[in-house]
């Protein structure tokens, strides 16, 4: 059990070490001059040169990867090309933000979904118009679900702000955006497994011991649903907190998929590595978060791993 | 008034049942006595209806399945009961011995609590004693040190083990009835052995009647009382064991029986005896006997006319054997010679 999970944190790590490469990389193809994204325009040649030397820019790629690499083992992710502060000062407070979101995303969806697959494997009558529900919010690109949900709670009936920021009234629209588009996977998931459950061999022998129905739903038939939803959540908190780049754009959500595309447009590399080095953990970490609750949930996964 | 105790109520009284799935008619017209204590062997092939028999017997088919018919378990009539009703009564009416016990028991629940459950439902038990009584209950079926199986999950145990903790479940509560539906099919040969001979041990402790769904002759001949063939969801022949396999009466039950007889006795290479032809497909209803389109014996009347059961009368007018019963018009005869079947030799190849 132990070793398997050394294993994957290994493989985890391993993973992570790829994309930072990757995507080190991939800022040499984006075209464009950082030092003329920092420099004044109309700035002399000399200038940018210098700002190109200050930042090692000049020197070959493999080189600045080296120091950049090097730094990122000594815990240093380097400075903000534009707001002169340390990567890690200027990702903190926004990844908090994120945090704050994709929690309030993954609850919502949890919620939602749940409540839904668990009524469409429970009554047969509403599970076509579940099924419909599901493909409905399926099709709907999540920005456009988002300017829904913002025209109408915001500007239509005013209960909801508009103005944006990370206040705990800022927080119900994104959150329920996430809710919405995430909650149709978690409803089809805890659907089919709750089904399998309820006609399984082990259903009826809870039955032919004459146990109350409300206790083989909490018992036996929820437990059985809950391990592959855990893994969802991993999933997806992982990939949220990578940043909810459209969620944070349509509700001026101060979270770190904002601060990566507009670090992306300033071409401020130190903070994108930052953002790409910060979901790539998260990814992971939740993964394995996940695997961890999953054992505790289902023995079989013990021995498996 | 009731100075004598009288006789105790049989353990399981079907009358009449009937099973539909749907077009599919799985159990016709089925009238079935389980005695108190004594068990009952329901034999017949994949399909014939016996499991739905019982399962329906046990109310544990899906809603899907249409069920009329009269089951009275230990003298109460369970037909009658709603199904909160019943819930409240079921474990001590009945216990239920399910085939494959690995999916039978619940993999994410420790085995000694899927046993302490029922102890806390039904008899009131608070959460230490329902354990307790469960690892008391896994010690019963002979299960070595209960108190650490009891903390295992079902895929850490054997096949074998499984079964006794399956076993344990259905007879916790001493259940005057035991639905077995082919409890050793999914074991090898020795751990079946050691479960038969733990239930019939059970068994006559605990004075149950035991409904035994099985397709095994072996396990018929040793356990059970008495025996019923179901042949297209109908019950074709029953009676005292010895008399099914000494004297059957119905040419299906005989053929069976042939099968069984020519593995053990054939000579090595012999063509292995057949019945032919297959059972009328689900759905299907022929207005005659079911049988009548296999059966060497038949006549006009047998695709014609349904034959019911009745009870048998052997042609030496020795009056028949006291509760044997068969649905034929022209039943075997006590000393019948070869049956009414073919050799099909080139098909199986040689036995191993």
């Amino acid at each position: 059990m132990a070793r398997g999970l050394i294993r994957r944190l290994v493989f985890g790590l391993i993973a992570i070490a790829g994309v930072i490469v990757l995507a080190f990389l991939l800022e040499f193809v984006v075209p464009g001059d950082p030092a003329k994204a920092i420099a004044p325009r109309a700035t002399s040649l000399q200038v940018l040169a210098n700002i190109r030397a200050q930042l090692h820019l000049n020197q070959p790629l493999i080189v600045q990867f080296a120091d950049y690499f090097g730094n990122l083992l000594r815990g240093n992710l380097g400075t903000s090309y534009i707001q002169h502060q340390p990567v890690a000062a200027v990702i903190g407070p926004r990844l908090l933000t994120t945090g704050v979101l994709a929690l309030a995303g993954v609850v919502a969806e949890v919620i939602i979904g749940g409540s839904f697959g668990i009524l469409a494997a429970l009554y047969s009558r509403v599970r076509a118009l579940i099924g419909a529900l599901n493909l409905t919010l399926l099709a709907v690109p999540i920005f456009v679900l988002g300017l829904l949900l913002l025209l109408l709670f915001g500007f239509k009936l005013g209960i909801a702000p508009v103005s944006g920021g990370a206040g705990a009234a800022e927080l119900v629209l994104p959150a329920l955006t996430l809710g919405l588009i995430g909650a149709p996977w978690y409803a089809q998931i805890v659907a089919d497994q709750m089904q399998e459950s309820l006609a399984s061999s082990y259903v009826r022998t809870a039955v032919s011991k004459g146990l109350p129905d409300s206790y083989i739903l909490r018992r036996h038939v929820l437990r059985n649903v809950l391990s592959p939803a855990i893994t969802m959540v991993g999933l997806d908190l992982g990939s949220y907190l990578s940043g909810v780049v459209t969620v944070e754009v349509v509700f001026v959500w101060p979270g770190i998929g904002l601060l990566a595309v507009n670090s992306l447009h300033n071409l401020d590399r130190p903070i994108v590595m930052g953002t790409v080095i910060v979901g790539a953990v998260a990814v992971v970490f939740f993964n394995l978060v996940a695997d961890v609750l999953r054992m505790f949930v289902d023995p079989r996964t013990r021995e498996e791993v | 008034m009731t100075a004598e105790p009288a006789e105790r109520a049989p353990a399981l009284e079907v009358t009449d049942l009937n099973v539909r799935y749907g077009r599919v008619h799985a159990v016709r017209d089925a009238c079935l006595t389980v005695p108190a204590g004594q068990v009952v062997a329901l034999i017949g092939e994949t399909g014939s209806g016996k499991s739905s028999l019982a399962l329906a017997a046990a109310r544990l088919l899906p809603s899907s399945a249409a069920i009329t018919g009269r089951v009275a378990i230990a003298g109460r009539d369970t037909s009658g009961l709603d199904r909160g009703e019943f819930r409240r009564v079921r474990a001590s009416l009945l216990g239920c011995i399910a085939q494959d016990a690995m999916a039978a028991l619940n993999p994410v629940v420790p085995v000694g609590r899927q046993v302490g459950e029922l102890f806390a439902c039904h008899a009131g038990m608070r959460r230490q004693q329902a354990a307790e009584a469960a690892v008391a209950a896994l010690a019963q079926v002979k299960i070595r040190h209960p108190a650490a199986v009891a903390r295992l999950y079902p895929h850490q145990l054997s096949g074998g083990m499984r079964q006794r903790v399956m076993v344990a479940i259905a007879v916790a509560l001493s259940p005057p009835l035991i639905v077995a539906d082919e409890p050793t099919t999914a074991l090898d040969v020795s751990t079946q052995a050691e479960i038969l001979a733990l239930i019939g041990e059970l068994q006559a402790r605990m004075c149950s009647g035991f409904l035994w769904i099985t397709h095994d002759m072996g396990v018929v001949a040793e356990l059970a009382d008495w025996a019923a063939v179901m042949y297209a969801g109908r019950i074709v022949e029953q009676g005292p064991v010895e008399t099914i396999f000494d004297a059957p009466a119905h040419p299906y039950t005989e053929g069976l029986l042939w099968t069984r007889r020519d593995l053990r006795s054939g000579a090595a290479g012999a063509p292995l005896f057949q019945i032919p032809g297959s059972p009328p497909s689900p759905g299907e209803e022929p207005p005659g006997c079911p049988f009548a389109p296999r059966c060497s014996r038949a006549t006009q009347v047998c695709v014609e006319v349904d034959p019911g059961l009745e009870p048998v009368r052997r042609d030496g007018g020795d009056g028949g054997s006291f509760g044997h019963k068969a649905a034929c018009h022209h039943p075997v005869g006590p000393s019948a010679g070869a049956p009414a079947g073919s050799v099909q030799g080139s098909v199986e190849g040689p036995r191993p």
